[in-house]
């Protein structure tokens, strides 16, 4: 690794450029160059163009006779850190690749090259040429992150040579999302997220020991994949500082949502039981277009999974109530309140019976009460009503599971009333969702199909211990016949010669 | 007169007869006789055990028409038996309750004979091949226990086998031939279902065949005070074997099958639940009965014994249990002047104390008592620390008192049966 070989200050054939983003973003690798960075540069299609760089095709070299890596890799991070403090040049760990962060990285593994992005000659043994040959170095500064991505992300002709259907639509979420919009207002704060800042910074950065490059997002290793975004979001989001005084509409952003997301049942069901099925950051705010759900879409943002429940809810007087008062949709009963305050959007609870209901730590308590008659006294009764009826049919579910235990302990064949239970069970869970058109008319229909399942589940367990008892039964009354034959024999026995000594 | 059915049963009887030589059978038959005397209610015991044994081999046929020894169908193939076979839960109940019944009924019968002074000359090897057999009937037992491949079964298994491999120098060879390997797996239930249906019937069958070779040519057994008493085996009353004690013999049958009736409607063999062998043991899974006596013995054991480090309370127990069973074999030869009537003191006080050792151990190991007098009464003395986790190290306790209660046992009823025999000989 030659960094530390390389003469002091910084690189020959670099203009002095302002301290940049990109520089400051660990791994950006972005060589302070001639060229200032708004330059948008022209697209050169040549015939193959390994990638778009203002000044046409770069020079394509065999890795092991690209200079820029020999002279920028390294294969480990510790021995090169080490070798640099010894020189008093820990500052060039900025510049530097390690090479297995690079051969993870989806751009090089695809086939573009150092050149493809920075520019520079590759081929150039010398420290000047390399750096100033083909155009020279490019230099970027944070807020020109998004558009350097674009020129090949949002180039539908360009991407479609690595995938046959890319989205080429993220440059322009981005620019309506809170990130872009603030990037924008702000002219380079280099707070704010661009690409680099979700995808990991580009093939490992030399100052903290990145394993990885920009990795495909279906890549577990990736800092987007489904199971690691909500700590990717959380670098910034959950960051006190970062977020003092930042908001949204007025509203402040805080730092609390990574916490809360975890303890809710999304977080759990990601994190614990492994559902990639389960709702993370990006499901409810968008990717690349990242903003918070307002008041009178959070029920569209949850109806993307829990469609049903959202269709039912679309139709009822309530959701025209709640969007008078102000209220966000299916967070109001759905999230947890901390400490009697608001509830918390990001931490949706597990969904119980005791939601429902007019008893303590009910949600439909909390308006429907004699203290705010506005809102219906009669939602109280119905509340009241529904709530009854799941938890008889929870009951009846839970004592027919318990019969059908025994008697299968027992030996008996109950295989076709189990499996019957389970239309009890789905008509449960099917009342439960029903409850959200919040009629109880419909909700009974389905509260009575369950209990008819259920009672001839029962009946048939029930028949089936009884079997069980009357085969007892019967083995005992075998006693009967078994006893006439024994005093049969008794009788039968006395009437045979007394027993007499053995004669010699 | 002779009527046409009498003279039907006459020429039947002759056909068989003239072809089969049963005639010679017949003579056999008729000068077989069984002693009477106060104590020849015990000869009713081994025509009960063959009765079971029968009982066994009948009913374990009829199962093994359909069970099938894989660990994916086992436990279904039993669930089959009992749900869809006619009658399948009838005989599968009764197949796992003889099971019990007749060792219960051969402890009882090894018990008399002990008593009875049975095994004396010539009848050590019909003493001999009697333990044997016993043994071979636990074996049985332990090797049908698994079958079924319920929780309880693979797990009582488990720890069954690896009390085996305790046993020092060879132990760990025992416990890889038993297990087939290092874990209880479906090879282990193959090897246990060849064990019980092919391997055990046949060294059964052969060994029985010699144990009523020899009751045959020997004849039963008299007490030898009986013999005193009358001057004479030969001048004791009798009864010829066929029809009167035969008859007897099946009155001992049907009772034996009365209660196994009596069981199976009171106490239905479960199917249980299918075993999963990665899941956690149920809880207070132990072996059955007749292994509850040595399986609470080596619970109660210490890890370690004080002192000796080295030496291992399971170890210890395992070794202690096997001088027990070739104590028991080797009777006849440490009782060798039986025959000459001498009392044998030492022998009976062990017996007798192993007898109620065994009582006390098993309803422990049931739950139908707690052997814990000894330790409360340390900590109420505050010579123990009543911290339960501190408690339990100190296990060992219940063994000493079940040795103490078994020894005060004995104390009084051997002075019952002495003062009892004192009282006999003065009438």
């Amino acid at each position: 690794m030659l960094l530390a070989a390389m003469p002091g200050g910084s690189a020959a054939g670099e203009k002095a450029a302002p301290k940049d983003a990109a520089a400051q973003a660990p791994g950006a690798a972005a060589a302070k160059a001639e060229k200032p960075a708004a330059e948008k540069p022209a697209a050169a299609k040549a015939e193959k163009p390994a990638a778009k760089t203002p000044a046409g095709p770069a020079p394509r070299v065999p890795d092991d006779k690209n200079q820029c890596i020999t002279c920028h890799s390294s294969p480990d991070f510790a021995e090169l850190q080490a070798e640099l403090e010894k020189e008093g040049k820990k500052d060039r760990l900025r510049l530097a690749v390690i090479t297995s962060a690079l051969a993870a990285d989806v751009h090089w593994q695809k086939g573009l090259r150092c050149q493809d992005c920075h520019g520079g000659d590759p081929t150039a043994e010398d420290f000047a040429p390399a750096h100033t040959g083909h155009g020279g170095l490019r230099s970027l500064k944070h807020a020109d992150i998004p558009a350097f991505c674009g020129e090949c992300h949002a180039d539908t002709d360009y991407m479609r040579r690595y995938l046959p259907s890319p989205r080429t639509d993220q440059l322009a979420e981005y620019w309506t999302s809170g990130h872009g919009q603030k990037l924008k207002a702000s002219g380079d704060d280099t707070a704010v997220a661009t690409c680099i800042s979700c995808h990991d910074k580009p093939h490992g950065s030399g100052l903290k020991p990145q394993p990885h490059g920009i990795r495909a997002v279906a890549d577990l290793e990736s800092p987007v994949y489904r199971t690691r975004l909500a700590d990717t979001c959380a670098k910034c989001h959950s960051d006190e500082k970062l977020m003092k005084d930042r908001t949204y509409h007025n509203r402040p952003l805080g730092h609390h949502q990574n916490e809360s997301w975890r303890q809710s049942v999304h977080g759990k069901a990601l994190l614990e039981k492994g559902d990639l099925s389960a709702p993370t950051c990006n499901h409810c705010h968008g990717n690349h277009g990242a903003l918070p759900p307002q008041v009178d879409s959070v029920a569209n943002a949850c109806g993307t999974c829990h469609g049903r429940a959202a269709k039912l809810f679309a139709d009822t007087k309530m959701k025209h109530g709640f969007e008078q008062s102000k209220l966000p949709g299916c967070v109001t009963c759905h999230a947890t309140r901390v400490d009697a305050g608001p509830p918390d959007s990001h931490l949706i609870r597990v969904p119980t019976d005791e939601l429902l209901g007019m008893e303590q730590g009910a949600v439909c308590n909390e308006c429907h009460n004699e203290q705010q008659p506005k809102h219906g006294v009669a939602g109280a009764k119905e509340a009241k009503a529904l709530r009854e009826g799941l938890d008889d049919l929870k009951a009846g579910i839970d004592y027919a599971r318990e019969i059908l235990d025994e008697a299968d302990h027992l030996g008996m064949e109950v295989s076709k009333p189990r499996f019957d239970l389970r239309k009890a069970t789905d008509a449960l869970t099917n009342a439960r969702v029903q409850i959200h058109s919040f009629d109880p008319v419909p909700v009974q229909k389905i509260l009575d199909e369950g209990q008819g399942v259920l009672s001839d589940v029962q009946a048939a367990a029930d028949k089936a211990l009884r079997e069980h008892d009357a085969r007892r039964v019967w083995l005992g009354l075998t006693l009967v016949p078994i006893l006439v034959v024994v005093v049969v024999l008794v009788l039968y026995i006395r009437t045979l010669p007394v027993a007499k000594p053995v004669s010699t | 007169m002779r009527g046409p059915f009498a003279e039907w049963i006459g020429r039947v009887k002759s056909f068989f007869a003239d072809r089969l030589g049963l005639e010679d059978l017949q003579k056999l038959a008729d000068k077989k006789r069984v002693p009477i005397h106060r104590t020849s209610l015990f000869y009713f015991l081994g025509g009960m055990a063959l009765f079971l044994f029968g009982i066994q081999v009948v009913t374990g046929v009829l199962l093994s028409l359909y069970y099938k020894p894989s660990p994916d169908q086992a436990f279904e193939s039993v669930r089959a038996i009992m749900t869809e076979v006619e009658y399948g839960w009838l005989i599968r109940s009764v197949h796992s309750w003889s099971a019990n019944l007749l060792i219960g009924v051969l402890a009882l019968h090894l018990l008399t004979t002990y008593v009875m002074r049975a095994y004396r000359k010539p009848r050590e090897f019909t003493w001999l091949t009697g333990v044997l057999l016993l043994a071979m009937f636990m074996a049985f037992g332990f090797s049908g226990y698994l079958l079924p491949w319920n929780q309880l079964a693979f797990f009582a298994t488990k720890v069954g086998t690896a009390i085996v491999g305790a046993v020092p120098l060879v132990g760990k060879h025992f416990l890889l031939l038993a297990r087939s390997g290092e874990n209880v797996t479906g090879d282990t239930l193959a090897r246990f279902y060849s064990l019980h249906v092919v391997i055990l019937p046949l060294a059964t069958f052969a060994v029985l065949g010699v144990h009523l070779y020899l009751v045959q040519k020997h004849g039963m057994s008299i007490p030898q005070g009986v013999v005193e008493r009358f001057g004479g085996e030969d001048k004791v009353p009798s009864m010829p074997f066929v029809p009167h004690f035969l008859l007897r013999d099946m009155v001992g049958w049907y009772v034996a099958l009365g209660l196994l009736a009596a069981l199976a409607a009171l106490f239905p063999w479960e199917l249980g639940e299918k075993a999963t062998p990665l899941g956690a043991p149920p809880p207070g899974i132990q072996p059955e009965w007749y292994f509850l006596f040595m399986f609470e013995t080596l619970k109660q054991l210490p890890g370690r014994f004080f002192g000796f480090g080295w030496l291992e309370g399971e170890v210890v127990g395992v070794l202690f249990f096997g001088v027990c069973w070739l104590v028991v074999l080797l009777v006849p030869f440490l009782d060798p002047r039986a025959v000459q009537g001498h009392p044998r003191r030492l022998l009976n006080w062990l017996a007798t104390w192993a007898v109620f050792a065994f009582i006390l151990q098993t309803a422990s190991g049931l739950g139908a008592i707690r052997l814990k007098l000894l330790a409360s009464s340390l900590v109420q003395l505050g010579l123990l620390d009543p911290d339960p986790t501190i408690l339990d190290s100190y296990r060992w306790l219940a063994l000493v008192e079940a040795a103490l209660w078994s020894a005060a046992a004995t104390i009084a009823f051997r002075f019952g049966v002495r003062k009892w025999t004192v009282r006999e000989s003065m009438q």
